[in-house]
């Protein structure tokens, strides 16, 4: 148990400072000061290129970048959930389709596709979650079919059969319960894999210029100047940020061994 | 085999389609003109110009007709013009390919290389402090976004230390330069490979060394690196081939996002280039070749696979 204590923490802290982001925040991120201010007492990380404080940026950068990776785990989960269960009971032409629908999704470059999507359509943190939740859900599909297709023909689904509930019933009541310790760390390393993706995409400024989240810190920093002036108190927080967030989320699958290995190689 | 075959050309046939329809689609059924999203968006013409574009682009012509046109421009290596670069798009990625290979083959063999070798000797002596400390550094790496791990290499090799040049492939055009130039963003993204299949590796060699075989071989007295490196590692390496597929996507645009950190001049600084000005036809064009580069980089896998282990050729799993 103590080896859950440390992310755990973690966690907590950036749900803290996602939730209450006004209690932690010196200031708020509308508020400007000198430009290109090296850190002090007041300003812990100094301030950007528009005068903004950077420790006050990071916290309430922090719910915008935690959404955007939970939200899309969940799209992807509950996608992928449904295609598996549904592709594991069936055993018809549906599973081949559904399977290599899976097929196709899991071939597609991924990161290549959401930039030109992200291109074309200028995309708000809404679109963002929709399109990385579609394109993240074919390797939690392959996880569910292939526990469902070991439990199908196990005593308790017969006995179901038997009484002659109906197929939904079966799925639902009886079989989800059985997937569901797979889906739980697939869960987090989809959302591990959506947090990356969105600071990789605010890298390339392909968000919302509006909000602020990590990876549009980051980008700020690279494209306006914190490298040439070596201000890395400017991006070494978000990118801390994004790192301890991702790797408290990630190492909640991981210290379930089992659980990691199944999830990694399949 | 024949079962299976047929079913992965059928596979591969339909991720060729889903790509070349999202390519073709896409400016078709956007909101707006689609003629600005084939010419790019800051591209400013008069109307005459723009109906000349319109005929000449074929946008009058019924959607199946258009799509054969450009279905056999595809099949000839015509993917568009760039009107900011003036340049047709084929070329633009042709001149550049050769760098983004380069980065990406030699991090796939560092990586692959060491991933394997160190991740199944970390199974294997998986009760060690320097296994597991190994692990660890693993995990840690493979959570860092490759971009990042490159930004955080850049500040402190090329900013700090002074080590590395600051941008570009090389200042004389030799080996020596190119390597000087190269070293940084190879060791990057090569660093990032050797995570991931380190725990991959890492995870198959653990379940492998539980079965009977090894034991019986340990039992024979053959020495432990031999039942390692000659036994349980033929099987071990079956998921890295897996996940090769899956990964190679990945790893690809990791390495765009290097070129951008490094302004090496590949297809990731082109990307980046394109989309700062929304230029279309570059970015379809992009998505086009790297999207037929993983298609047959898990074709690659799977002829592999059937290689390395015959049982898949034999029993039809």
């Amino acid at each position: 148990m103590r080896r859950y204590l440390l992310p755990l923490a973690l966690i907590a802290v950036f749900a803290t400072m996602a939730i209450f982001p006004g209690l932690i925040a010196p200031f708020t991120p509308t508020e400007r000061f000198t430009t290109y201010q090296a850190p002090d007492k007041v300003h812990i990380f100094g301030t950007d290129d528009m005068g903004r404080d950077i420790l006050s940026l990071v916290i309430y950068a922090t719910r915008l970048s935690l959404f955007i990776g939970f939200a899309s785990g969940a799209v992807a989960i509950v996608i992928g959930t449904v295609i598996g269960l549904v592709a594991g009971w069936r055993t018809d032409i549906l599973d081949d389709l559904l399977m290599g629908a899976t097929d196709i999704v899991l071939i597609l470059p991924k990161i290549p596709l959401v930039i030109i999507l992200a291109a074309y359509l200028s995309p708000g943190p809404w679109l963002l979650i929709l399109v990385l939740g579609l394109l993240s859900w074919e390797s939690v599909a392959r996880v569910v079919r292939s526990k469902v297709m070991q439990v199908r023909s196990a005593d308790f689904v017969l006995a179901a059969r038997c009484l002659g509930f109906s197929d939904t019933y079966i799925i639902f009541r009886e079989i989800l319960p059985v997937v569901f310790p797979v889906v739980v760390p697939k869960f987090v390393l989809v959302t591990a894999s959506a947090m990356i993706s969105e600071a990789s995409l605010s890298f390339l400024g392909l968000s919302d210029p509006t909000v602020i989240s990590w990876g549009v810190m980051i980008s700020d920093a690279f494209n306006h100047g914190g490298f040439i002036r070596k201000m890395w108190y400017w991006w070494m927080p978000p990118a801390l940020c994004i790192i301890l967030g991702v790797l408290a989320i990630t190492s909640l699958a991981f210290l379930h061994e089992r659980g990691a290995r199944e999830v990694v190689q399949l | 085999m024949n079962e299976i075959l047929r079913r992965k050309i059928i596979r591969y046939a339909a991720s060729l389609l889903v790509i070349v329809l999202v390519v073709f689609m896409f400016p078709r059924i956007m909101p707006g003109n689609p003629v600005m999203f084939l010419i790019g968006e800051d591209v400013i013409v008069t109307p005459e110009v723009l109906a000349d574009l319109n005929t000449r682009l074929g946008l009058d012509r019924p959607i199946p007709e258009q799509f054969y046109l450009f279905l056999r421009g595809v099949c000839t290596g015509d993917l568009g013009y760039s009107y900011h670069l003036h340049s047709p798009v084929a070329s633009l990625i042709g001149d550049r390919v050769v760098w983004t290979l380069m980065l990406v083959g030699t991090s796939l063999l560092i990586g692959y290389a060491a991933g394997i070798l160190s991740g199944a000797w970390v199974g294997w002596m998986s009760d060690r402090k320097s296994a597991k400390a190994l692990t660890g550094a693993g995990i840690c790496i493979s959570c860092i976004p490759p971009y990042l791990l490159g930004l955080i290499l850049f500040s402190v090799f090329v900013y700090r230390l002074n080590w590395f040049p600051y941008k570009g492939l090389y200042t004389t055009p030799d080996i020596w330069s190119i390597m000087h130039h190269l070293a940084l963003p190879v060791a990057t993204l090569a660093l990032f490979v050797f995570a991931r299949n380190l725990l991959i590796m890492r995870g198959s060699v653990l379940t492998e060394k539980n079965q009977l075989y090894p034991q019986f071989a340990r039992a024979l007295g053959v020495p432990g690196s031999k039942i390692l490196y000659g036994h349980v590692m033929r099987n071990a390496i079956l998921p890295i081939l897996t996940q090769f597929a899956i990964d190679f996507g990945f790893i690809f645009s990791g390495a765009l996002f290097i070129e951008i950190i490094f302004s090496l001049n590949g297809l990731g600084t082109l990307m980046y280039d394109a989309i700062i000005i929304r230029d279309y036809p570059v970015l379809s064009g992009l998505f086009l070749v790297i999207a037929v580069m993983a298609v047959l980089a898990n074709m690659f896998a799977d002829i592999l696979y059937g290689v390395i282990d015959p049982r898949v050729g034999r029993e039809g799993i």
